[in-house]
């Protein structure tokens, strides 16, 4: 399954260019009055539902913070005390484990997924492919709670709390567990979607490549180092980058794991909403966040497309 | 009144002619095809009749009818497209009744009309069938039951063959044909391969690059070709470079040949067709009055009812020869031997007249 | 040597996949375990005794059970309008070239990369500043927006696999171009379509970030009273809510393979045998 958000679904049929000949371009017709009237209901909703709410929240973002109004007046003040007041450090400390964490978590699901998705790409068609297929796509589906519930409860004071701190050396309330737990939490999310997303990549990799390299000399190890792994880059990629946007924006997972010692940027989003109905704030923070992810995930996906991966599956 | 009549049509993408000034006509119950390389303007051509495509110029007439710019369900033609298209999500009987239904054919009639044109087709019983089921030739046979059974003027048949296996092609090349003329359907058949072109149809249409390099029968295609595109899309042969002089063709490589009474003088091009040289050993001598050239066999092939022959010329240059595999001895690789090539059988193509 | 380290690879991999099974497999048998507890209370794990007792004590909290209406409610109601929008959507984009095609569709997809808590932060702020307070609509609304991509994604798969001859061989054998579209086009892209409301159904009912900032205390999903009882009472009636809310899901995915097979859902690959 495509996870890439911003890639259209692609035709996996492109037929290369002939240069002798002139072919006729892509099939479409051009646009009808119809047409045009249900883009514009299905841009309308997306304009009212999302662009529109987003531009008040940056324009919220500059306002004053007026206590006991949700959002802001009308006419209050331009400041941009709601932004700077992010570089104090009880701030930035937010981001930083936010995304710190999220990388963590994304880089080590990425890698756990691999050999899982390796083993389901490469089997036929059989009882255990689509159970563990099932099981992976029921774990993406699996609501966030009951995740984070049954890590609770397994991980957590009634379960193996202790004696897997104790394995790391340290106390099973300690922050350093904590954030250990809250990374369970995100992996609970991470691995089935990277899965998914690198089963697509892998089956796309011509299984006699790895043969060819042993009948050239190389060790399995070897030739999957210097076959699989270059030609499952792009996947790799761009399954980390998935992980990453939704560890970023984890929201249930640091709450109830994070027990209030960790928390990531949307419960300070959160915070700022419930606790102090300070809008203002809160826009800034999810103007920054915003900004943030927009651009690394922009960022990957370029390099993800570049042409430094040419070969490689998408 | 022809069929079709396709005139002076131009069809552009982007800046390049696909189609360039291209005319022809096809008469009532006639096999046209038409014949050429991929990216020749053929399948081009195709849907512009089809009306997938509008054309930039020209004019488009169905038994008399100007069909420009009509959408291709408002004209009545039938179109087996390469891959078959049959609908998957139907059976066989649905794809069949699908155009009927469209036309406006009272449903009253389809069973009969199906039947019929199923046993035309020769896949009577298989009505309940689903395309999935159906093997590459049946979905063929039902992809032309399903364009014949709204009689359409003309039918059009997109590369038939090139999806098939080469066993299966052969045996079904003259169960189409046959079909064909039965049906008694007008026909235009686009195809890249020769033999099928030359074995379906009456009539043949060369093109290359947007434009018709010529027309006409198998044979007339074949033995006189009208430049060295058709000579060497159908069919092979040798080329020498040189001289037209009166009757005789003097190569750059110092040969001289004899090639009887020929228009035109200057610089040409040579052609002989490799099943058209005899390859004579020990000296024998078969045909009169024919062009004798000396060489050795460089390369020999026995391919079972042919063997090929290459042959090194005293000039340094190598021939390519086909004889028949008449169960006598034939030339083997190192043997000095003879050929001959008969004047008539040369091509002369490019003399300034 | 070579052969040595390869063994020695297969097993660490093949140890590791394991391990990474199992780690996400036992939490969820635990909580369903634990769904059982005969305990009146939160106690360590294994329980000594096994009992419904969670369960009829989640059937019987009011709170959790006009969750849990609510929940069912709105994720039909939101998945139904997702799927009118998204398949509209999804159409017009696969059926027409225009210029700026790959930045529309890019933007129709980009709810998926905001995330959902800027989402539920931005609508509350709207909805409030239009004086929208019916929590349904907002709800309805918040879902919407969150949902259609996936129906979009899900049935433009499914028409770009649908071969262009199809379509032509129905206009050619006289079907208007509206026609062709509904007899032969919409039937074919039926998985991707039916797969695309399966995925907002189970999105809808696991939505918890946008929710929370849409809901009430009078109108709350069924994922938003769990929280607010994991925050507050952490009980084994959240295990038992949670079994039941796995036992959904696996309903819905095994729907999803008798729809559109899970195979296709995922690919087969070129390369498949």
């Amino acid at each position: 399954m495509q996870t890439s958000a911003t890639t259209l679904a692609s035709d996996a049929n492109v037929r290369p260019a002939d240069a002798q000949s002139v072919r006729a371009p892509e099939p479409g017709a051009a646009l009808t009055r119809t047409a045009v009237l249900l883009i514009g209901i299905v841009v309308a909703i997306y304009a009212v539902l999302m662009l529109y709410p987003l531009i008040r929240v940056f324009e919220d973002s500059f306002r004053e913070f007026v206590p006991g109004r949700i959002g802001s007046q009308a006419d209050a003040p331009f400041t941009l005390a709601n932004y700077t007041d992010l570089l104090h450090p009880a701030y930035a400390s937010y981001f930083w484990d936010t995304f710190r964490i999220g990388a963590i978590a994304s880089c080590l699901g990425v890698a756990l997924a691999f050999p899982l998705a390796y083993f389901v790409a490469r089997r036929r068609s059989d009882w255990i492919r689509s159970v563990t297929l099932g099981f992976l796509i029921t774990l993406m589906f699996l609501s966030v709670l009951i995740r984070v519930y049954a890590i609770e409860l397994s991980f957590g004071p009634v379960g193996f709390a202790r004696d897997i701190a104790a394995l790391f050396g340290e106390r099973a309330g300690s922050r350093f567990y904590i954030q250990f737990m809250v990374v369970l939490g995100l992996l609970h999310y991470v691995v089935p979607m990277s899965a998914l997303v690198l089963i697509g990549t892998i089956q796309n990799i011509n299984p006699r490549l790895i043969e060819a390299a042993q009948a050239l000399g190389a060790a399995v190890w070897k030739a999957h180092v210097k076959v699989t792994l270059p030609l499952a880059a792009r996947g790799l990629l761009s399954a980390f980058l998935v992980s990453f946007t939704l560890s970023i924006s984890a929201f249930v997972i640091p709450m109830v794991l994070g027990r209030g010692k960790i928390a990531f940027v949307s419960n300070l989003i959160y915070n700022r909403f419930s606790e102090l109905a300070n809008f203002p704030s809160g826009s800034a923070v999810a103007m920054v966040m915003l900004v943030i992810s927009m651009t690394i995930i922009f960022a990957v996906s370029r390099l993800a497309s570049s042409s430094r991966f040419d070969g490689a599956p998408r | 009144m022809p069929v079709l009549e396709f005139s002076n049509v131009n069809k552009r993408f982007g800046g390049e002619l696909a189609v360039d000034n291209v005319s022809f006509q096809v008469g009532e119950g006639r096999i046209v095809s038409l014949l050429g390389p991929s990216g020749c303007g053929k399948t081009t051509t195709l849907r512009l009749i089809a009306g997938f495509e509008q054309p930039d110029g020209g004019d488009i007439r169905i038994r008399g009818e100007s069909v420009a710019r009509k959408r291709p369900y408002e004209r009545n033609v039938g179109l087996v497209f390469q891959d078959y298209a049959l609908f998957p999500h139907m059976t066989v009987e649905a794809n069949i009744a699908f155009g009927m239904r469209e036309r406006g054919v009272p449903q009253s009639e389809f069973a009969e009309r199906t039947a019929k044109v199923l046993e035309l087709v020769k896949m009577q019983g298989l009505q309940r069938r689903n395309p999935h089921q159906l093997s590459g030739g049946q979905q063929q046979r039902v992809a032309l039951a399903r364009a014949l059974v709204t009689e359409p003027s003309l039918l059009l048949l997109d590369e038939p063959l090139s999806n098939l296996d080469a066993k299966l092609r052969e045996s079904l090349r003259i169960e189409l044909k046959q079909i064909l003329r039965s049906a008694g359907i007008t026909t235009i058949i686009v195809t890249h391969d020769q033999s099928e072109a030359m074995s379906m149809a009456d009539h043949i249409i060369v093109m290359s690059k947007g434009r018709v390099m010529q027309r006409g029968s198998a044979e007339e295609i074949y033995s006189t070709p009208a430049n060295r595109f058709v000579a060497d899309f159908i069919g092979q042969s040798n080329w020498f470079n040189g001289q037209l002089q009166g009757n005789r063709f003097v190569t750059d490589d110092g040969l001289t040949i004899a090639v009887g009474d020929r228009a035109g003088a200057g610089a040409a091009e040579l052609g002989i067709r490799p099943e058209r040289i005899a390859v004579r050993t020990n000296g024998t001598r078969g045909w009169d009055g024919a062009n004798v050239l000396g060489g050795k066999i460089e390369t020999t092939e026995y391919l079972g009812p042919t063997i090929h022959h290459w042959v090194r010329l005293q000039s340094g240059r190598t021939v390519h020869a086909i004889v028949q595999n008449d169960g006598q001895c034939f030339a083997r690789h190192g043997q000095d031997i003879h050929l001959e090539i008969r004047p008539e059988d040369c091509l002369v193509l490019g003399p300034e007249p | 040597m070579k052969r040595f380290t390869d063994s020695l690879l297969g097993l660490v991999v093949l140890g590791v996949s394991i391990i990474t099974v199992l780690f996400l497999v036992i939490p969820l048998l635990m909580a369903a375990v634990m769904s059982f507890d005969s305990r009146e209370y939160l106690g360590q794990f294994p329980p000594p005794g096994l009992s419904t007792r969670w369960y009829t004590s989640f059937f019987s909290d009011a709170y959790y059970l006009k969750g849990l209406k609510v929940s069912l409610l709105l994720a039909l109601t939101s998945t139904c309008l997702s799927t009118m929008v998204g398949v509209a959507a999804a159409f017009t984009l696969d059926r027409y070239r225009f210029p700026g095609r790959e930045v529309l569709s890019a933007f129709f997809l980009s709810p998926l990369i905001v995330p959902h808590v800027i989402i539920g932060f931005s609508l509350l702020l709207f909805f409030s500043s239009i004086g929208l307070l019916d929590g349904f609509v907002r709800l309805v609304l918040g879902h919407l927006i969150i949902t259609v991509p996936y129906v979009i994604r899900t049935t433009l798969a499914s028409l770009v696999g649908i071969r262009k001859s199809f379509m032509e061989a129905a206009l050619i054998l006289g079907a208007t171009e509206s026609r062709a579209m509904w007899k032969i086009t919409v039937p074919l892209a039926k998985t991707g379509i039916a797969a695309g409301a399966v995925f907002a159904l189970a999105y809808s009912l696991d939505d918890v970030s946008v929710s929370l900032f849409l809901t009430d205390p009078n109108f709350y999903t069924l994922p938003v009273a769990m929280t607010n009882m994991m925050r507050s009472q952490f009980d084994l009636r959240i295990a038992s809510a949670s079994v039941l809310l796995m036992i959904m899901t696996i309903v819905l995915i095994w729907l999803l393979d008798r729809i559109a097979g899970l195979d296709n859902v995922v690919g087969q690959g070129v390369y498949h045998k």
